[in-house]
């Protein structure tokens, strides 16, 4: 067993740690009040040449493995940026994994370089009104129309669509009634948001607000069938693909964000001083902590076995799984105690915390909730009979 | 009170509370707090506890609170019209002609300790000054400066003046009292707030579909509401004691059990808020959902008079009563 990141690993630990230097809480809380995106990070991310990491070096990336993008984000997160910093790059980072592996050529050509120098920005739209975590319900429609596809239908959720030009779209191309399996009839495009055929509404929402989460009206987009990807129908079983690795890096922010807010919390802890000693002299206060860390530390272990896994090609929907549900509570109950820690301070802006907290919420709910893993582990790992 | 009396003033308090909820955080302005102040004190509430005997028992002024957590609301019914007539009550003085006073808390939003700290008036809608009880009882009014920022968007706090002048002082037993009652009031205030929350994600659970069936049926989502239910009974249990003791027990004796009862509710209250937020899924993380009001509210909630920490450390004493009888057999 080796427990050591590479030499390479090492290094794009430190060489982000370096750039993020710049973007301090500060820059961070004062997006997160004015909804402001980033663009500053995620210039100085791009310049870096970091956005590339895992797209393939012939189309201008770097060919890198899920171990190196997962230590890119969870340094993203525990910069101070947070899931704000994280959701900015996210999906640049590995959300174009079902394009690399099952797009045309030519749709790799013409868009893949542009995520890797950041000059393209891409939002995910799979979230409906009436389909959450049950994908297959989605009922956005493409109907085919000679070389194109014309869809209506309604998203929610989409962050990022705001400031995107494309967006990876899952559809319906066959309705449920029309097929043998719910996953079947669904279909993947990557395409332009035509505004005069999208409206775009963001959703006020309690945290996370640099970046924007949307609501999608969609009328009568005409989508070329250049745009689509892979074959039609086949667009679910693409995106399944891409699943474990979107949890492992999920996994890695609310880890990043756990971090940062422990790291505040024992600052707090060894420098206020009530009654005549620091308050970390308590055990009250010492242990609520420290058992954060050992739930960060184990949490992290099951993460990185996750992702060298999936980087040795082996089967890990088990250890992804894990990972997510590991990390986001962790992270969750860490920014919690930090919020405790800090007493009435926490609820002061200045002191960062209770933007963590809000954030770390989220990582319970979205992408996928953890009563989600529980029900894969309970039936694809124990082989319990499927609950729904 | 006659209980026929006093389920016509919790109808009262209940149709207000119906009439002037906000909708979402974006409600809450100050036109709109003022308003519901003035009507909420047209209900005469304040009365409750001025005379003595008081004409409403503490369990009745718990009950009231709870009704009052129940809704997002921007009034102070804590402050204002169950906390600071108590407070001038046990005194027995008089409250400065035509003012309205609510309660100072350090700024921190314990009760205020010995540290020469800046206060706050807390809860201080429709208020114009604050009552701060300091540690050696002595009472004071203080005047209130500019609105201090709250993460609970529904409860006002402005910062504190100097003290303008002595209101008396509180004999021990009366701190004793004093203490005990407030942590009552705003346990039962939170217990109320996370109850109607709860019910309220068991409500979505009912009509919110996936896989093709209400998320309520998931055993999953039904276990989790199912120990927020538990939490929440804790809550009120533990509280409602404390209440009974009031009426009915020695100081002491009630201020252990309403120790007891706000150490309770600043875990369990919370935790049941979670739960209820985890059911709503993505759209209780919406600015408009009133999800975050009442996150708000038990979070800071649970760091209001007294800490956890606090508490336990305060329960973990030796109770006087205890150490007594240990020396008299000695
Ligand atoms: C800030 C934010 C950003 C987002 N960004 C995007 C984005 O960019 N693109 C996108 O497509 N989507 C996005 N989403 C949507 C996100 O993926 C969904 O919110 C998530 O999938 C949960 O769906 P839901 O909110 O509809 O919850 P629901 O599916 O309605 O679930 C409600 C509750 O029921 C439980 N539940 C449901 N089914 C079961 C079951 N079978 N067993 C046990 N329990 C169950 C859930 O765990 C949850 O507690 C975002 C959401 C948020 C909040």
């Amino acid at each position: 067993m080796d427990f050591e990141l590479t030499e390479d690993q090492e290094t794009i630990r430190k060489a982000v740690a370096g750039l993020l230097r710049d973007f301090d809480d500060r820059y961070w809380m004062e997006k997160d009040r004015d909804h402001e995106f980033p663009a500053e990070f995620y210039d100085a991310v791009a310049r870096g040449g970091w956005l590339g990491l895992t797209i393939p070096e012939e189309y201008g990336g770097h060919g890198l493995g899920i171990t190196e993008a997962s230590l890119l984000l969870e340094e993203v997160a525990r910069s101070g940026g947070g899931m704000n910093a994280a959701s900015a790059i996210h999906l640049s980072i590995f959300g174009m994994h079902p394009v690399v592996v099952h797009g045309s050529e030519e749709l790799k050509r013409r868009t893949l370089p542009r995520i890797a120098n950041g000059d393209l920005h891409v939002c995910f739209g799979v979230t409906e009104p009436g389909a959450g975590l049950d994908t297959t319900s989605i009922t956005t429609y493409a109907r085919r129309d000679g070389d194109h596809y014309v869809v209506n239908g309604r998203k929610v959720w989409i962050s990022k669509a705001l400031e995107s030009e494309k967006i990876l779209l899952l559809t319906r191309t066959a309705k449920v009634g029309e097929v043998a399996k719910r996953t079947d009839g669904m279909t993947l495009f990557l395409t332009d948001l035509d505004r005069a055929h999208v409206d775009i509404r963001p959703i006020p929402k309690m945290g996370r607000n640099a970046v924007t989460s949307n609501e999608l009206f969609i009328d009568e987009l005409r989508v070329p069938v250049e745009d689509r990807v892979g074959e039609e129908g086949q667009g679910f079983r693409y995106l399944l693909d891409g699943l474990n690795p979107e949890r492992m890096l999920i996994a890695a922010e609310a880890l990043g964000i756990g971090r940062v807010a422990l790291d505040k919390a024992v600052r707090y802890g060894k420098e206020r001083v009530v009654f005549d000693r620091p308050i970390g002299m308590n055990q009250g206060v010492q242990f609520p902590l420290a058992d954060s860390l050992a739930r960060l530390d184990a949490a992290e272990l099951v993460l990185r076995k996750a992702t060298w896994l999936y980087d040795h090609g082996r089967p890990c929907g088990r250890e992804a799984n894990t990972a997510k549900y590991l990390c986001a509570d962790a992270g969750f109950t860490a920014a919690d105690r930090a919020l405790q820690t800090h007493g009435g301070m926490g609820y002061s802006e200045e002191y960062h915390v209770a933007r963590y907290f809000r954030e770390a919420r989220l990582m319970r709910i979205a992408p996928i909730s953890q009563e989600m893993i529980l029900n894969y582990l309970g039936s694809h790992v124990l082989g319990l009979p499927r609950s729904y | 009170m006659e209980t026929k009396e006093f389920v016509l003033v919790r109808d009262l308090l209940r149709s207000f509370a119906a009439r002037f909820r906000v909708g979402s955080a974006d409600d809450v302005k100050p036109s709109a707090g003022a308003a519901a102040q003035e009507a909420l004190g047209e209900l005469g509430l304040g009365e409750l506890r001025r005379s003595t005997p008081p004409a409403a028992t503490v369990q009745e002024c718990a009950l009231l609170a709870e009704e009052h957590g129940g809704l997002p609301l921007p009034t102070s019914l804590l402050g204002t019209v169950l906390l600071a007539p108590e407070l001038l009550r046990l005194l027995g003085a008089p409250a400065a002609p035509g003012g309205t006073p609510t309660i100072a808390l350090a700024r921190d939003l314990r009760f205020p300790d010995a540290s020469p700290s800046p206060l706050v008036a807390w809860d201080s809608e429709g208020a114009d000054e604050a009552l701060c009880v300091h540690p050696d009882g002595t009472v004071t009014a203080v005047g209130l400066g500019q609105a201090a920022p709250s993460v609970d968007l529904l409860r006002a706090i402005r910062t504190a003046g100097p003290a303008r002048r002595v209101v008396g002082r509180l004999t021990l037993a009366g701190q004793r009292h004093w203490q005990a009652y407030a942590l009552v009031v705003v346990a039962a205030e939170l217990m109320g707030a996370a109850r109607s929350f709860v019910g309220q994600s068991v409500a979505y659970a009912r009509e919110r579909s996936q896989y093709g069936r209400p998320v309520g049926s998931f055993q999953a989502v039904q276990h989790l509401l199912a120990d927020a239910t538990v939490q929440v009974e804790a809550c009120a249990s533990a509280t409602r004691y404390a209440a009974w003791c009031l009426d009915h027990e020695s100081p002491e004796r009630a201020l252990v059990a309403a120790r007891v009862a706000k150490a309770e509710v600043n875990r369990s209250a919370v935790e049941a808020v979670y739960a209820g937020m985890q059911v709503f899924g993505g759209i209780a993380q919406t600015w408009e959902h009133v999800a975050h009001l009442y996150l708000r509210k038990v979070r800071v909630g649970a760091t209001v008079l007294a800490t956890t920490a606090d508490l336990l450390t305060a329960l973990a004493e030796p109770e006087p009563a205890a150490v007594a009888v240990v020396e008299a057999v000695r």
